[in-house]
């Protein structure tokens, strides 16, 4: 499936900003399970530097300068992608999860899509017992690391209330997990948690979900969002297996992948830094359009 | 104990004499060393070692009277004027009580030591290099990937970046045990950020200034020529002759800001903080009063983590964003290089040993503790095995929600704590070692008058330099308070003590001629950082803030010249004083005193009153003591002095006497900070910016009492007051035997260029300042600050006192005022409100 894609951001500001230093991560990369054919990020005013380079977790990054006073300032990233996920294997035949485990630990990859680099917490993926004792019910011994995952993946989905207006960008996963709601990102965030509480390797994934339009009704201009599911590395055969707790499904040719990273401070499409005295609000619009 | 040997040299009488070999026999005969655990002072054998003896029978030439006087003093006196006083009340700053006896070691063992710590460091240079670049430990089964991204500082940001200057240690420290069988032993590697270099270099100041005979005769190595190769290996970081080194702290909420402020001195560096710094094109500059300049290499005390909040940890406030940017254009050198941390992990530890066979071909000079990674499932097993013999330890720093907090011994933990580590263990073995259970060996202290053994921990410092790593000899000794001699017990030490290390001949004497390097004549050293010159005005005004309170007080006291001195006490006088000090927040005006003695006792002493005495000292220590490298000892010690007499005085406040009393002795304090900053600071752009502050506060308080008490319908009584709070009484009679007048004693107060108390005195002297100090752009145009005061100056030089009723005066103020925000504007850190844009919103 070949997808169209659109995110834009735009920060407006109530005072001139002098000063803007920003680090985007909206280049989306090709991997074995999409083809990037096209891709480009557009900033408005015309930075004064532009630094491209591979950032920490394999994802492109441009770090841009603008260096002019401004009252808003747009980011526009587009691209083409062709998106081939190869189906799971059979739940029943993946590994032991006791085996990922122990594999993970003997891993001598050292690379970001080695399972090393998703083993330990982080500032906003803390371990925490009660969340790793949710997760334990999911990991009887010798239960398939598929089967484990997608259940407690169902779990989650059925346990927790999708609610936009609930959480922010910032909710602790505790917070989160102790109010059984949230969002995309919470949900994907209680579920690395529970997983690494284990000791198993797990990734949060940002991108695109497809949203397919009411049956009659037009495709709302703009009104898609950025999504986020987690990444579970099943053993080396297997490699890493997208599961998308928001929606109870196997991240499958309907999910674009943007980033990989530990968490969401890893893959953020944009950390900036103004010399600002006043206000700012932003808004971000993204479409996903399925070309036919 | 037969101690017969008195061939030792400059013995006082023969009585003294006595007393001291009494002395030296009654400590060695109580000394009692703890069974089973090698000591310092005693050999296997039960006898005293040769190097200890020689240092005890001189120190045992020291009465206690004597000893006390002369370490005692020392350590006070450096104590308080030093690196590590803390402050009343707000003890951030962990304190290292300091043992009068050294740790001694001899040459033989020294040379051990430093061999093994230099491999050590060389160790972790070469695995480092590999971990960030090339990967062929990890990719070769050497070391396990999860036994290093376990670590919070694996920072992948920096995978595949050469370190600007080659190496990622620059100063390297290891923590050193002697083990049962005598052998020394490396407990930790500190690779981050060491401390503990600049409390070394103030244990050494303490000590030898204490006892200069004693630590001449014994032939201990020096530790300056340490200092000058750290110097030697930072310049040679840098990419450009005569680089400016910045040493970056996390400022004076850091547990060892005070030491980071003794070395930024000691050293010559500048002591910055994160917003100090700007990273443009790939390069890191100084906000400084003469506009940015460029950093070339930066010591850093402050976490990788948080040095940059685009790319590392976004909460820091205590970074700069765009460094890890600036070092991967290699602009900067920023050490220990970011990253270097990750050596700080104990799961480390237990691979040290075969990485230093496969990676230097040789076995490790010094073991260290036995570690076994629990991520291994051969070496978890063998910790399972022995539990309760070893110790349990969390394998790396991570951030938050670590199963354990420290390192545990597992046959102290009850039941349910055993339970739950080894269910913790089951599910995240990765997360922890075993180690075995360390036991350290003693050295004798001085506790009481009397010798005892506590266990010690020693931390020695390597650095590196062109010519290779310079070992510091000597180092930071920390002695246990207690009597367990297992390390884990230690914690992080409860006293310190200086090290000596000596050598069989006499040390070579360290010359000033610095040999070989022409050494350029300077006379001003770099520009001063933008927020230098902040605190130092703000310093200014709450001094002169504090004294004009002061004098307000002694007002409200006595009159200084008429011939009744309660005159100010009451009636309209006492409401004149009570508003202007109501109208400055030294005292609270919803609840009028009704007595002169009330509103005194408010004024100097309502810590809740942001304008009274004290809160204006407090904030003037506060300046200060984020500013340490600047001002003199003695400067710092005088407004300690001047704080404690003020805070201690509160109580003792019965009449207008006493009242007088402690402000005459807050008065002559504050004119010995003038006089200190005006004799002891060297004339350069610092001195200039803290008189400026002082110049500006007296020039708007004196415009603020001129139109309270020199309004055109101003009383005898006003104009008596003004000249007490302006000190002008003794010259205002001199010149005028025709008593009190309106128009002189305006003339005088605010015209007067040569009264230094005068209003066109403050603004003749802030000209003066402001023409030596650099301009931004060399364009000819005046800047702010300038367009607002040569006006004023111009002003009041023409000025006709009888024109200058309270309207004019208001407008001079303000005037001021307004040159005090140009300035702010045009030297400090200004609108440098760096924030982060608002995160995304609108995740599905």
């Amino acid at each position: 499936m070949i997808y169209g894609l659109r995110h834009r951001t735009t920060y407006s500001y109530q005072e001139q900003v002098s000063f803007a230093r920003c680090v985007l991560r909206l280049t989306p990369r090709s991997s074995p399970t999409q083809t990037v054919l096209e891709s480009r990020v557009a900033v408005t005013p015309q930075p004064s530097a532009v630094v491209e380079k591979t950032g920490p977790f394999g994802a492109q990054t441009i770090t841009v300068t603008v260096d002019k006073p401004h009252l808003a300032l747009v980011i526009e990233a587009s691209s083409r992608i062709d998106v081939h996920v190869p189906p799971a294997p059979p739940a029943d035949q993946s590994l032991p999860w006791e085996a990922v485990r122990a594999r993970a630990l003997e891993s001598h990859d050292l690379r970001p899509e080695g399972p090393a680099a998703h083993l330990y917490p982080t500032h906003r993926t803390p371990q925490t017992a009660e969340i790793t004792d949710y997760a334990r019910r999911s990991f009887p011994p010798g239960r398939p690391i598929v089967a484990a995952a997608a259940e407690l993946m169902t779990r989650i989905h059925a346990d927790f209330r999708y609610d936009p207006g609930a959480t922010e960008v910032s909710t602790p996963v505790a917070e989160a997990f102790a109010a059984r709601h949230g969002v995309c990102q919470d949900f994907s965030q209680i579920m690395i948690v529970g997983m690494r509480g284990l000791g198993l390797p797990t990734a949060y994934v940002s991108g695109y979900l497809r949203t397919i339009p009411p049956p009659g009704q037009p495709r709302l201009e703009g009104a898609d969002a950025t999504h986020a599911w987690v990444g579970v590395w099943c053993g080396d055969e297997a490699g890493w297996i997208g599961f998308d707790p928001t929606n109870a499904i196997l991240a499958g040719n309907d999910h674009i992948v943007l980033a990989i990273g530990r968490d969401y401070a890893d893959v953020a499409p944009i950390d900036g830094i103004i010399l600002a005295t006043g206000a700012q609000t932003l808004k971000v619009e993204v479409d996903v359009v399925p070309e036919a | 104990m037969a101690v017969t040997d008195t061939s030792s040299p400059a013995r006082p009488g023969k009585a003294a004499s006595a007393e001291a070999e009494a002395r030296l026999a009654a400590w060695l005969a109580a000394y009692r060393p703890l069974p089973g655990v090698p000591d310092e002072l005693f050999d296997a054998a039960g006898q005293p070692r040769k190097r200890w003896l020689a240092f005890l029978r001189e120190f045992a030439g020291y009465s206690p009277q004597e000893l006390e006087s002369r370490f005692g003093m020392s350590a006070r006196h450096i104590r308080k004027s030093g690196a590590s006083y803390r402050i009343y009340g707000e003890e951030t700053e962990r304190s290292w009580p300091l043992d009068p006896l050294p740790l001694i070691l001899d040459q033989g063992e020294w040379d051990q030591i430093a061999a093994g710590v230099a491999q050590r460091a060389n160790l972790i240079e070469a695995i480092l290099q590999d971990l960030y670049g090339a990967g062929k430990l990890v990719a070769d089964g050497a070391l396990p990937a999860a036994a290093v991204t376990g670590s919070p500082d694996f920072l992948r940001a920096l995978q595949g970046v050469k370190p600007p200057g080659g190496r990622f240690l620059q100063l390297y420290a290891a923590d050193l045990g002697r083990g049962p069988d005598g052998r020394w032993w490396v407990m930790d590697d500190r690779t981050q950020a060491p401390s503990g270099a600049g409390y070394a270099l103030e244990n050494r100041l303490v000590v030898s200034r204490a006892y200069p005979s004693l630590y001449n005769n014994l032939n201990a190595h020096r530790l300056a020529p340490f200092f000058d190769a750290l110097r030697k290996g930072l310049s040679g970081a840098a990419s450009r002759a005569d680089p400016r080194i910045c040493l970056l702290t996390p400022g004076p909420f850091s547990q060892t800001y005070f030491e980071q402020a003794h070395l930024a001195r000691y050293l010559g560096f500048l002591l910055v903080e994160g917003d100090d710094l700007v990273a443009r094109d790939g390069k890191v500059y100084v906000r400084t009063i003469a506009g940015l300049k460029r950093a070339d290499v930066i010591l850093r005390r402050v976490d990788a983590d948080f040095l940059d909040p685009l790319e590392l940890n976004a909460a820091s406030r205590l970074g700069t964003p765009g460094m890890l940017e600036a070092i991967r254009a290699g602009g900067v050198a920023v050490l220990n290089m970011p990253g270097a941390g990750v050596m700080e992990s104990r799961a480390l530890l237990a691979f040290l040993p075969s990485l230093c066979r496969r990676v230097l071909g040789e076995e490790l000079k010094l073991p260290n503790v036995a570690t076994w990674w629990c991520g291994q499932p051969h070496e978890r097993e063998h910790v399972e095995a022995n539990l309760d013999q070893l110790t349990i330890a969390p394998a790396f720093n991570l951030p938050e929600g670590a199963a354990l907090g420290r390192p545990r011994l597992v046959a102290d933990l009850t039941p349910d704590e055993r339970a739950a580590l080894q269910a913790q263990m089951t599910d995240r073995p990765g997360d922890f070692v075993g180690q075995e259970v360390v036991r350290l060996s003693t050295m004798p202290v001085l506790r009481d008058g009397r010798l005892q053994p506590t266990p010690f921990m020693l931390r020695v410092f390597a650095a590196a330099t062109p010519d290779g790593l310079k070992i510091m000899p000597g180092g930071f000794c920390r002695t246990s308070d207690g009597a367990d001699v297992r390390a884990v017990f230690m914690g992080e030490g409860a006293r310190t003590a200086d090290v000596w290390v000596i050598d069989d001949k006499p040390v070579e004497r360290l010359t000033l001629i610095a040999v070989g390097d022409e050494v350029k004549v300077r006379r001003i050293l770099g520009h001063l950082p933008s927020r230098a010159a902040d605190n130092l005005f703000w310093l200014g005004r709450y001094i002169e803030r504090t004294e004009a309170t002061v004098r307000l007080v002694r007002s409200l006291c006595t009159s200084l010249m008429a011939s009744e001195s309660a005159l100010h006490a009451r009636g309209e006088t006492f409401d004149c004083l009570r508003r202007l000090l109501v109208d400055w927040g030294a005292l609270d005006g919803a609840t009028p005193e009704a007595r002169a003695l009330d509103a005194a006792r408010a004024s100097l002493h309502d810590e809740r009153a942001w304008g009274s005495a004290i809160s204006l000292v407090h904030a003037a220590r506060r300046t200060a003591s984020g500013m340490r490298e600047r001002l003199s000892a003695d400067f710092w010690a005088l407004l300690l002095e001047l704080e404690a007499d003020l805070a201690g005085g509160a109580e003792a406040l019965a009449s207008e006497g006493q009242v007088l009393e402690q402000v005459e002795n807050a008065l002559q304090h504050l004119a010995g900070l003038s006089g200190l900053a005006q004799e002891n600071m060297n004339r350069v752009a610092g001195w200039r910016f803290l008189d400026m502050g002082r110049r500006i506060e007296r020039g708007v308080n004196t415009c603020q009492f001129a139109r309270t008490l020199a309004h055109d319908q101003a009383t005898v009584d006003d104009l008596d007051l003004l000249l007490d709070l302006n000190d002008s009484q003794i010259t205002y009679r001199a010149r005028y035997l025709e008593g009190l007048a309106l128009t002189p004693v305006r003339d005088l107060v605010m015209l007067d260029p040569f009264n230094t108390r005068s209003i066109a005195f403050q603004i003749e002297t802030l000209k003066g300042h402001l023409a030596v100090l650099p301009t931004l752009l060399e364009d000819g145009i005046l800047e702010e600050p300038s367009r607002i005061l040569l006006p004023l100056a111009a002003e009041l030089e023409t000025a006709d006192a009888r024109a200058l009723g309270a309207d004019r005066t208001l407008a001079i103020e303000r005037a001021l005022m307004r040159f005090s925000n140009a300035v702010a504007d045009r030297f400090f850190l200004q609108g440098a409100n760096a924030v982060p844009t608002v995160k995304l919103v609108g995740l599905a």
